[in-house]
Formats: C-alpha cells, sequence, structure tokens
C-alpha cells in the first residue's frame, strides 16, 4: 500500500560544524604527488587544476552559503520498503508547478551526478512559458548517493531501484507519471520501464542514449540494417569520443565494478582524491563546459558529505554488472511506452542511432551541436526544450499521463 | 652494511642509509588519526574489495604499534647504495639499489628486478640463500653477486621526470647499472615488472651482457597463428598435477574476473588514482593490501610484514603515484597487457618457474615467441610474489638452472658461481 504524502518529511541539509572541521583539517594536509613534464591531462587530473582547487576549497569555498541555497529547493525524506532490503530513506527534490494538471516527472541522475543536477531544469520544467507544458518533478538522490540511506546488504539490483522509484512516486499519489535520466538515469530507466511500463511510468527520455551491442538472434532485422549504414561525418566523431572514451576513460568503471570497496578507502579518507577522482570526468565528460571552482567544489562537496559517504555510491557498478559479468541493461526488456532520446555530442558513449530504437519505442529524437554527458547542468534549455517538444501540444507523448497533460 | 668493493668496479658505491625524516613520520600519524573509514555492505568479506576489518586494524596498527625506525633499522642491514644512471633523453637518475657480493670470487653477477607493487625488499629472503658458498666443491651450491634495485618512481630510487620512460629506458637503466657496478655480464631474475622488462632487457642487451634470465611470471605472447588463445592455453601449463593446473588457472581467472581493475585505472589515469595513493594513508593500504592477499598463495601475512610493506610505497622517494605511471608507458597509455612485452626473440638461455597462484602464466611453448627455453620448473605452492612467499624454491630453481650440471651453468665466462 502507498505511503500517503503524510509521512513526506522536509529535509533540511545541515552538514555538522565537526564534519566540516575535519575537511578543513584534512584540506590543510594534503600531501599532492608530482607530475610529469607536460603531463596536460594525458595522465590524469592536472596537478595544476588540482592544486588551484584544493585551495579554492580550503580558502575561499563557502559550503555554508551553498547549503543555504541548496535548502532554497523543496527537499524531502520518506521511507521506502525495498523487497529483501527493508526501509531506505529516501532523499529527493519535489517541486509542484502551478499548474495543477502538470505531468508528474521522475528525474533520475547517474554517477558522478547527484540530485543537483535537476537545479537548473526546474524552473524550466515547473514554471515555463504557459504554452508549454508544466511539470511537477521528483529528483531524487540514488540509494548511496547524496542525502538517500544506501542499502546495507549486497545484491541491489535494477529491479530494486525501479522499485524505489515506483514506490516514491506513488508515495506522492503520482500513480501514473514519466521518467527522465542520464547516465544510470538512462540504464535505471530501462529497468524501470520494465517492471512499471504502462501500469506506471507512461513515457520515458534519456539524454545520454547508449545500449548494447545488438544480438543478431534476438534482432536479427534490425541488426542487418545496421550492416549496411554509411558513417557520416558526425557519426564518426561521435564514435571516435565513444572509442577515446572506451581506451582511456574505463578506469573507473572496471575498478567500481570489481573492488569499490579497495577504491572507496581513499574516496572517503582523501578529499584530494576524491575531487580528482570526480573532477577528471566533469572536465572530460562534458563539452567544454566553463566549470567555475565553486560550482566544481559544490560537486564534489556533495559526495564528500554524503549520508553513506562516498564509497557507496560505486557500488551500483558492482551489484548492476554482477561484479563485471554483465552489462547495465540485463534483465531489462523493450517496452512500447513513448520513449525520447537527445543526442549531445559531447556524450562520452555513442551508439549508433538505431540501437536506440531497441532501447525503447523512439517517438522523439533531438540532435544538438552542443552539450555533453551532464546535459542538464551543461544545457538545460536544450534539454528542457526537449521535454517541451516531445510532452507538449501536439507532442508524440502528449497525454500519456491521463488527466495530467501539462496544461490546465 | 656494506659488503666488499667489486675491485673490478670502475666508479667507488655511495652507501646507503634510509633515515625518513620524523616530520614525515609524525605526518603520517596525524593523517591516520584523521582517517575517515567507508561504510561497508554485511557480510561483504573479500567481495566488494578489502574488507574494513582488516583495513582498520591495519590501520590502527600503523598508527599505533607498528614500529618503523625498528623496520628502518633492520632495512638498513642490507647493503644499499645510490648511483647516477643516465638515460638517453630522460637526463641523469639517481638509482637505490642493494648491492650484495658473494666471498665466493667466482659468483655469478645476478640483477634481481621487482614489479608493482612490490619492491626491492623482496630480494630479502632470497639473498642470503643466493650468496651460499660452497662447503666444497661437490656439494656446494652455485652463488651469486647479487643486485636488486629500486625500479625509477619505485622505493628510493628517482622518478622519471618526462613522458616516455618505457622498456628501452628501463633496460638501458638496469645495463648501465650492472655495468657500472663491473659486471659486464650478468643475469637476471624477476617476476611482475620484473619479468616484462626482462623481454626488454634481453631483447637490447641479451648475449652481450645478459647471458640468461629466469622468470617467476612466464607469461609471453601467443604465437600469432592461435585466434583464441584463451582455449587452448589452460590445458597446456606444466603442473603435472591436475589439481595444481586447476589452482592455476583458477588464479587467472580470478585475476581476469576482478583484479584487474588497479591496471586499467594506472594504465589509463594514473595521476588521478595518483592523488589518493599519495593523500591517503588507508587508500594506499588497501590498494596494497588487496594484491597482497588476493596475489599470494594463502601466505602469513602478518600485521607488520604489510605495514613494512606499504610503508616503502608511503615513504617512498617519488611518492606512490610515480610507481604506477609504469602501467601507462608500459601499455602506451591502453592497458593492454599483451603490448608491454618485449616482441623480440632472442636466443638467450631463459628458465621459467611456475607457481600455482601465479594469475599470469602462460605454456611454456608460447615462450619460445622470446626465448630458448633451457629450464622449466613447476611448484606446488606459491603465488605472483614468489620470492617472498617460497624464496626457497625459488632459489631452488636458481640453482638448478645456473649450478654445476644445469642448463645455464656457466652462461657468464669467468664466474660460474664457485670457487676456482
Amino acid at each position: 500500500m502507498a505511503s500517503t504524502t503524510a509521512e513526506e518529511q522536509p529535509f533540511t541539509l545541515a552538514v555538522p560544524d565537526a564534519d566540516l572541521e575535519l575537511l578543513r583539517t584534512k584540506l590543510a594536509s594534503v600531501r599532492f604527488p608530482d607530475e610529469l613534464e607536460g603531463a596536460a591531462w594525458d595522465y590524469g587530473a592536472p596537478l595544476a587544476d588540482i592544486q588551484r582547487l584544493v585551495t579554492h576549497w580550503k580558502n575561499s569555498f563557502d559550503w555554508r552559503k551553498a547549503e543555504a541555497a541548496i535548502n532554497t529547493l523543496p527537499m524531502f525524506t520518506h521511507d521506502i520498503e525495498v523487497d529483501g532490503f527493508g526501509t531506505l530513506n529516501i532523499h529527493y527534490v519535489h517541486q509542484k508547478s502551478a499548474v495543477k494538471n502538470a505531468v508528474p516527472l521522475l528525474f533520475v541522475h547517474g554517477w558522478p551526478g547527484h540530485f543537483l543536477e535537476v537545479r537548473k531544469l526546474l524552473p524550466l520544467l515547473t514554471a515555463g512559458p504557459a504554452d508549454q507544458p508544466s511539470f511537477h518533478v521528483v529528483a531524487l538522490s540514488l540509494p548511496g548517493f547524496g542525502f538517500s540511506e544506501a542499502p546495507k546488504k549486497p545484491g541491489f539490483k535494477g529491479r530494486h531501484y525501479a522499485e524505489v522509484f515506483n514506490k516514491l512516486m506513488l508515495s506522492l499519489g503520482y500513480e501514473e507519471y514519466v521518467y527522465q535520466g542520464g547516465d544510470w538515469g538512462c540504464a535505471l530507466g530501462a529497468h524501470a520501464v520494465t517492471h512499471y511500463a504502462h501500469t506506471h511510468i507512461k513515457a520515458w527520455h534519456t539524454n545520454t542514449p547508449f545500449y548494447r551491442r545488438p544480438k543478431f538472434l534476438s534482432n536479427p532485422l534490425l541488426f542487418l540494417g545496421l550492416l549496411t549504414l554509411p558513417f557520416n561525418e558526425p557519426a564518426l566523431a561521435g564514435l571516435q569520443r565513444s572509442q577515446e572514451f572506451m581506451k582511456k576513460g574505463m578506469g573507473y568503471y572496471m575498478e567500481q565494478a570489481t573492488q569499490p570497496q579497495t577504491l572507496g578507502y581513499s574516496l572517503a579518507d582523501s578529499p584530494v582524491g576524491l575531487l580528482a577522482w570526480i573532477y577528471e570526468k566533469l572536465v572530460s565528460w562534458s563539452d567544454d563546459y566553463p566549470w567555475t571552482d565553486d560550482e566544481v567544489i559544490e560537486w564534489i562537496s556533495i559526495y564528500w558529505f554524503s549520508r553513506a559517504g562516498p564509497a557507496a555510491a560505486g557500488r551500483i557498478y558492482y551489484e548492476i554488472t554482477n561484479r563485471n559479468t554483465n552489462d547495465l541493461f540485463e534483465g531489462t526488456k523493450r517496452t512500447t511506452v513513448p520513449f525520447g532520446v537527445a543526442y549531445f555530442p559531447g556524450e562520452i558513449a555513442q551508439t549508433p542511432k538505431s540501437w536506440s530504437k531497441m532501447l525503447g519505442k523512439v517517438v522523439f529524437e533531438s540532435t544538438h551541436d552542443k552539450g555533453g554527458h551532464f546535459s542538464a547542468f551543461e544545457q538545460p534549455e536544450k534539454l528542457a526544450s526537449d521535454l517541451h517538444k516531445m510532452f507538449g501540444k501536439g507532442g508524440p507523448a502528449h497525454g500519456v499521463v491521463p488527466g495530467r497533460n501539462g496544461y490546465d | 652494511m656494506p659488503s666488499e668493493p667489486n675491485p673490478a668496479s670502475p666508479n667507488p658505491e655511495t652507501p646507503f642509509t634510509l633515515s625518513i625524516p620524523q616530520a614525515a613520520l609524525d605526518a603520517l600519524r596525524q593523517k591516520l588519526a584523521l582517517t575517515r573509514f567507508p561504510d561497508e555492505l554485511d557480510d561483504a568479506g573479500w567481495a566488494y574489495g578489502a574488507p574494513l576489518a582488516d583495513v582498520k586494524r591495519l590501520a590502527a596498527r600503523w598508527a599505533d604499534g607498528f614500529d618503523w625506525r625498528a623496520a628502518e633499522a633492520g632495512i638498513n642491514a642490507l647493503p644499499m647504495y645510490t648511483r647516477p644512471i643516465a638515460v638517453d633523453g630522460h637526463g641523469t637518475l639517481d638509482v637505490h639499489y642493494v648491492h650484495q657480493r658473494s666471498t665466493v670470487a667466482g659468483a655469478v653477477p645476478l640483477l634481481f628486478v621487482h614489479g608493482w607493487p612490490g619492491h626491492f625488499l623482496e630480494v630479502r629472503k632470497v639473498l642470503p640463500l643466493l650468496m651460499a658458498s660452497p662447503v666444497d666443491h661437490s656439494d656446494g651450491h652455485v652463488s651469486f653477486h647479487v643486485v636488486a634495485l629500486s625500479l625509477p618512481g619505485f622505493g628510493f630510487s628517482e622518478a622519471p621526470k618526462k613522458p616516455g620512460f618505457a622498456g628501452r629506458q628501463y633496460a638501458e637503466l638496469f645495463n648501465k647499472l650492472m655495468l657500472s657496478l663491473g659486471y659486464e655480464q650478468y643475469v637476471y631474475q624477476g617476476g611482475d615488472w620484473g619479468h616484462v622488462l626482462g623481454t626488454h632487457a634481453v631483447a637490447h642487451f641479451g648475449g652481450k651482457h645478459i647471458k640468461a634470465w629466469l622468470t617467476n611470471m612466464p607469461m609471453f605472447r601467443p604465437p600469432s597463428f592461435l585466434s583464441n588463445p584463451l582455449i587452448l592455453f589452460s590445458s597446456k601449463l606444466p603442473y603435472a598435477d591436475s589439481a595444481l593446473r586447476a589452482r592455476a588457472q583458477d588464479a587467472m581467472a580470478q585475476y581476469r574476473a576482478k583484479s584487474f581493475g588497479y591496471m586499467a585505472e594506472q594504465a589509463t589515469q594514473p595521476q588521478t588514482i595518483g592523488y589518493s595513493l599519495s593523500d591517503s594513508p588507508v587508500g594506499l593500504l588497501a590498494w596494497i593490501y588487496e594484491k597482497l592477499v588476493a596475489w599470494t598463495d594463502n601466505y602469513p601475512w602478518t600485521d607488520d610484514e604489510v605495514l613494512e610493506w606499504v610503508s616503502v610505497y608511503w615513504f617512498s622517494r617519488a611518492g606512490p603515484t610515480a610507481s604506477a605511471r609504469i602501467y601507462y608507458e608500459m601499455t602506451g597509455g591502453s592497458g593492454d597487457l599483451v603490448s608491454v612485452l618485449s616482441t623480440k626473440r632472442t636466443s638467450v638461455p631463459l628458465g621459467l618457474s611456475y607457481f600455482p597462484r601465479e594469475a599470469l602464466q602462460g605454456p611454456p611453448s608460447w615462450a619460445s615467441t622470446t626465448g630458448r627455453v633451457v629450464f622449466t620448473s613447476t611448484h606446488t605452492k606459491g603465488g605472483h610474489f614468489a620470492a617472498h612467499e617460497q624464496p626457497e624454491e625459488l632459489v631452488g630453481d636458481v640453482r638448478k638452472m645456473f649450478g654445476k650440471g644445469g642448463p645455464a651453468y656457466g652462461v657468464v665466462p669467468g664466474k660460474d658461481g664457485y670457487d676456482a
């Protein structure tokens, strides 16, 4: 039985002074490595960048100010029962639109992302122009990320995440809703629709469309079609970016998928270690986004001060891939709820566009000329515009949620 | 304590005394006191990585209980030196090494090369065994003058400052070190990177300088006609006992399944992981300890043994980050393990020591892509750190290969390992 909104507890972020003090002390005693001459980004996050960011973190970044701003978001926690895992206290943003018939939308982040990736989208989705559809937006911290509890036992799989998502939305009175996600938000979207398509999830969208290589036997016609695809230039550039990522950018994945605890000691104990681990991806996965030092440090701080600690987040790779023995989509099936995809040029894992058809029933596609992996953060207007077009009047997913078509 | 100098050595040796500044010890203790530990899943065991209880216990002892100064004094009992070695294109690197000369004048010069996460101290247990001088000529063991360096960027050797320090550069450095000690011709023993770099050393200086070598990580390029080497090779491991073969196959399977993440990161983004390894004692401890346990054959590590081992990394001259770069440089930033081996084949005599829990081993027939196999030996116990886990067994192989009657006896002219 779905919990009622009476159990929705307002959440105020208040990192204890002692935690700030410990961080300060650690930052004051960082032991930096050396660096090879002319290394730039070849060997990892550059020393000059990391030193500058540590100095900023130590001397200039004002956590309390950032915290106060985060607290202006409407945030809550809610206990969610997960089959086999007891109760997890889930943290989320819940921004309702003034438009009563706004479309309920669940926004799901990935790694190294977090719930704040929804921040710039919120006003665009909940209070956009009157001729565009409005949304009630729910953006959770995934279990083990941000301010949600982490599972305590092994085996938290895709269907468990799906269960958390669905129970959360039901608890807020959203029997039927749509879903938007990138990175893990995409893979977990595939898991969510596998279990709740049509009954609860009426449509979904991803800004990081990637999928497994098609197996000949499961999709013979599609596979044959792929063999005759000519490679045009943008596709080729995308493929090269993906190849670069596969060749040089997968170390984090391999370690997190096989030995997340070993890695976790570093990430929990060393602010500079955590900073470098995430910053390397913030830069290499975005499309020349002009990160400010404050932006980076706030982003890392969410991990540093996360409820379960930074080591917990990496376990999703281990659990979903079954310690790197299967891909992210194991256990999912293609569903026929309307599916939208946004292609951004700076995306790291670019698979041929036709593969999106195997991930879902593509009714909406957009191709952008700017933006990378973190498009909600980098290009919120573009992403919001995609959702407006997909769900707006005349759009291919307009009115999918009965009684909540986005307009009063 | 320095041993008798080599009369043939053109340059006097500079003794090295390890003396970590008190400030560094204090800083380590302060960091340990500030450790923020992660949580752990219920009943995780070793499934997700180094267990929390182990790491907490080790960290507590590291902060209070482990006596670094005592360990340091023990290390200083070894005859250690430093020497500047010029490497083409990389300036001069100050190289740290152990150099123990045998009392047997005709001892065979031997270069011992460690890997990652190893270090020069892996030579410690084999050192006295390699020194053994003959009681009489018929019973005596072959004797060696042993040189065991800290690889550049490891232990107490300087690290390269520029990109591109790879196989050829290591080979050059090894050879110049041995030549500078008066060892024109010598033999070589190594595992892990010591094995990989052995293929390069022999490719460049085999025959003329390196007369023979023994590896305890017998991993080689598969013959090119094999399109799927994995299918064939597990059945061709030389263990007579199928149970041992199964143990070896399991070690390989474990490595492939879950032990290579460190390599994927170090070969592509060593600087990124390096910030953690440099800044967090428990981070470094867990990173290395996981391998010390996973890669050995039920070796009964004591806490102090582990802590001394990790301390060598923590207090290393170039810092722990430098040691990770070898993966990047040797794989061209790709992490492709097979690409690290030299492609050249020589006829330099090659010996293979198979230990059942060494994850990276291939059939003896594959070794023919690299060299002329004259000796193969299999063991019933031992893993990746053979010199540390099974010193008697490893030295037994060295003696069989180089001793009187052995296939590489007398390879170094005038230095057959025995008194005249």
